[in-house]
């Protein structure tokens, strides 16, 4: 995985906190994801996963501490960013075409006066080339199956040529095929593009993602690039045993983490 | 049926239930794709409160009846913004409210009583060259509208959430549908009744989604339905002497069901 130590940093978070009026969601967060990482988020609902996006995408201000993308406010450099939202599955009724979603990307832009530029077609074309999903760009997006439509918002999202991939839950609700398709091609974009992507789907993830992170309140962050050989694989199945994984994790740097001691409390009541 | 098209009450029924019926499809298609029908109820019924002050001030109906219907929207499109989980709380709060005014200053209103049946059921055989004016402006405006700002209304529509990222003003297109939806609520109070308003904006509209693959092509062909209901609805009306609007609705909702059978045969 083309990630060297020394490879710029792209975003940066420096001791981060989050409340939701009295409730702290976010607290005291320092991440650093450099240029072509593939960083997978994980951690348990309610942990603060998608308000961490939120933060990074500007749609939130943090309460304390700050965040810099390439070294500027979010605001500042959102094109650059493409994002790809979670439950891509709800609205599946609403009449558009594939190709009109992928135009969505550049909303916002400079734009024709009334509606879409031939410039802006062939790039919307060619970022559903890019996704294999060129030959569907006059469906409507509520026939495709839950894998091509989540491919298809990776290519409205790949409309603006973002620097960096965001993608929050992004195989929640589609099927096992579906979601090996969508790594893979999240795979083939990690070669010029920064990918997070926030996942439950832990051994999946982690087959495909060099650092992970993962977000109860707190994070605790693995560069898991060099350790993946140490995994074992089983029989034919190609992912991870989750114990040894979650084992692995533990053992690495989470002594202050607050997840370890729920666990141990949570047992003691059983 | 060829003689009464020299009556000036029915040439204007017929013009004004085209208009309707246009903007009705347009603006329907922006109600249902962004979940706002209960809204688009809630409007219609406050709108009486601005009946009933015009008919106490002495100003005209449809004047005072958008100026309040659009107060309302705003204050929805405000309070729904900021506690959208409470949203049909205020909605059916506004609703009741609204009618309640203007109930009360109809009741204010000395001598004359103004005919409340035909606000809750419609009147477009009573319909003046000043309506006809006032719809043909408002669909214009629609029109305008749509065609200006279609890419962000389409994006607001679809994802909200996404579209603030793109930087589209998400609180100005949404307040915006709304106001727009309000002025169509009032229009179409004429022709079926603020009661049976719901089901013209939504009838021709549900059938259409199923017969478009964009929400252009969905308001078009919504306009187009809900044009076809009306004339064939003001036909019956004039010729069995029945109420226009509930005509109106029942030939909707029959080509509605007659509609769903033959497309889930197909």
């Amino acid at each position: 995985m083309p990630s060297p130590e020394n490879s710029p940093t792209v975003i940066d978070i420096e001791n981060l906190s989050f409340a939701y009026d009295r409730d702290i969601i976010l607290e005291n967060i320092n991440l650093h994801v450099q240029t072509l990482d593939f960083l997978a988020i994980i951690g348990p609902n309610g942990g603060g996963k998608s308000t961490l996006l939120k933060l990074i995408l500007g749609l939130l201000k943090p309460k304390q501490g700050r965040i810099t993308i390439f070294g500027e406010a979010p605001s500042k450099n959102l094109s650059l960013i493409g994002y790809v939202p979670q439950n891509t599955n709800v609205n599946t009724d609403f009449p558009i075409k594939v190709i009109e979603v992928v135009l969505m990307g550049h909303v916002g832009e400079k734009t024709p006066l009334f509606g879409y530029g031939k410039e802006e077609i062939a790039c919307a074309m060619g970022a559903l080339a890019q996704v294999g999903m060129q030959d569907f760009a006059q469906n409507k997006i509520g026939s495709l199956s839950g894998g091509q439509r989540q491919r298809v918002m990776i290519a409205r999202a790949l409309c603006a040529h973002p620097k960096i991939l965001i993608l929050d839950e992004p195989t929640s609700s589609i099927d096992i095929k579906g979601q090996k398709e969508v790594y893979e091609l999240l795979k083939m974009l990690n070669k010029n593009i920064t990918i997070i992507v926030v996942s439950h789907d832990i051994s999946v993830i982690l087959e495909y993602a060099n650092k992970a992170a993962h977000i109860n309140k707190r994070l605790s962050y693995h560069d898991i690039s060099d350790k993946r050989s140490t995994f074992h694989t089983h029989g034919d199945e190609e992912h991870f045993c989750e114990i040894e994984l979650l084992q692995m994790l533990g053992s690495d740097s989470c002594g202050s983490c607050e997840h370890e001691e729920n666990t141990a409390t949570w047992r003691e009541k059983k | 049926m060829i003689e009464a098209l020299s009556f000036g009450f029915i040439q204007h029924a017929l013009i004004a239930g085209i208009l309707v019926s246009f903007a009705a499809g347009v603006i329907g298609s922006l109600i249902v794709v962004n979940r706002m029908v209960f809204l688009a109820g809630g409007m219609a019924h406050a709108s009486y409160g601005g009946i009933g002050m015009a008919v106490y001030f002495g100003f005209p109906i449809f004047m005072g009846a958008s100026l309040f219907a659009v107060g309302a929207a705003m204050l929805i499109a405000f309070l729904t913004m900021h506690k959208r989980h409470r949203m049909d709380t205020f909605i059916g709060l506004i609703w009741a409210v609204g009618m309640a005014i203007g109930v009360i200053f109809i009741d204010l209103t000395p001598g004359y009583n103004v005919d409340l049946m035909s606000y809750l059921f419609g009147s477009i055989l009573a319909v003046g060259t000043e309506d006809i004016y006032f719809m043909a402006i408002l669909l214009a405006i629609i029109v305008f509208v749509i065609t200006f700002w279609y890419r962000d209304i389409l994006a607001v529509s679809y994802d909200s959430e996404y579209a603030k990222l793109r930087g589209v003003n998400v609180r100005f297109f949404y307040t915006l549908i709304l106001i727009l939806s309000a002025l169509t609520v009032v229009v179409a109070i004429k022709v079926v009744g603020l009661i049976l308003v719901i089901a013209m904006l939504t009838i021709p509209v549900y059938i259409a989604e199923k017969l478009s693959t964009s929400l252009l092509s969905m308001m078009f062909i919504s306009g187009l339905i809900a044009t076809l209901f009306t004339l064939t609805g003001l036909w019956f009306s004039y010729t069995y002497n029945l109420t226009s609007g509930a005509s109106i609705i029942l030939v909707s909702a029959a080509s509605l069901g007659l509609f769903l059978l033959l497309h889930k045969n197909k």
